[in-house]
């Protein structure tokens, strides 16, 4: 996908590729570092860093519309701060994995 | 040079969803993922209910495994299609194998479509096979706690089936827990207590199945 990205500017060679992660996307931050450094080995992007930023959970209370979060997923038990409710809080932030912003030349 | 990018790492595979999706939907088709862990009664689930419903409904099966055919066996003696994905090493399907298992099947007919994921409560969750709904199993047999520890399958999950209910009187499985944590991850969670063994609770599973797939048929004439 970066190789796409930069290709269609006309670079050759990757130098950062920043990876926005929501908290309950379940990704491994070693794990997707350790296979990005086994994919561009041998590669014109041997030396492309890869930046990993975590975002955090948000949930919207589908009672009472506060907002409120946490770092993990144990947000998603956690009553809500506005009303109480134990149930049903929708994730308005977590679960995505974004490839965000790339340095090329 | 630095550039700006918004691309969703999993966008290939969410692609490809869509189009599972829509060459289902086209043909009335509901596609189910169960997802659990290894052992709970997946295939179980699925042997008695393609043999119960086999006069109701035309069903199909996608069965995922990182080895052997042994799944897809057992449910083709049923008298259901079924079509064998090995995933050789492979955590979880995904929708591009689910496209073309797909291409193997006779879809003529088909009202439902089970997509048996392989046995894991963690990565089959993240990867949308291009399912109308995702299944959550879960045996007495293992920790009441499961909810707990893998919230996100349950969350998201439109049903939950609690498998070998006869084992009761034999662990220490606590129903009110299990129960308890799965809604409040989701209170819409429609959950089945069933032993595919005895065959008790299985008819209200049956209902569920009958409402969502006229409920499939609606949504296209509507």
């Amino acid at each position: 996908m970066a190789e796409e990205e930069i290709a269609r500017r006309d670079c050759t060679r990757l130098l950062a590729a920043r990876v926005e992660y929501g908290a309950l996307a379940g990704l491994m931050p070693e794990a997707l570092h350790c296979c990005f450094e086994a994919i561009i080995r041998g590669t014109a992007h041997e030396q492309a860093r890869l930046e990993l930023v975590c975002l955090p959970v948000r949930l919207r209370c589908p009672f009472c519309g506060a907002i409120f979060g946490g770092d993990s997923q144990d947000a998603l038990a956690t009553p809500c701060p506005g009303c109480g409710e134990l149930f049903g809080h929708i994730v308005e932030q977590g679960k995505e994995m974004i490839l965000s912003r790339l340095e090329a030349l | 040079m630095q550039i700006p990018v918004i691309r969703n790492v999993l966008e290939a595979n969410e692609k490809m969803a869509d189009k599972v999706r829509e060459r289902l939907s086209g043909r009335d088709i509901l596609a189910l993922n169960l997802i659990s862990s290894p052992g709970a009664g997946k295939t179980s689930l699925l042997e008695r209910t393609l043999r119960d419903l086999a006069g109701k409904f035309r069903m199909a099966v996608i069965e995922g495994d990182l080895q052997t055919s042994n799944d897809a066996e057992r449910v083709a003696a049923t008298g259901a299609q079924a079509v064998q994905i090995n995933t050789e090493g492979g955590c979880h399907l995904n929708s591009d194998m689910v496209s073309r298992a797909l291409d193997k099947l006779s879809l003529d007919g088909v009202d439902i479509l089970f997509i048996e994921n392989v046995g894991n409560l963690v990565c089959p969750v993240e990867f949308d096979c291009g399912e109308d709904a995702k299944i959550a199993l879960l045996s007495v047999a293992e920790g009441d706690d499961k909810p707990e520890k893998y919230p996100l399958l349950f969350n998201l999950a439109k049903a939950m089936v609690l498998n070998k209910i006869d084992l009761l009187p034999h662990v220490d499985f606590d129903r009110a827990r299990a129960r308890a944590f799965a809604v409040k991850l989701n209170r819409s969670l429609e959950i089945f207590e069933l032993s595919c063994r005895s065959g008790e609770g299985l008819e209200a599973w049956y209902r569920w199945l009958e409402k969502a797939r006229a409920g499939k048929m609606r949504g296209r004439t509507g």
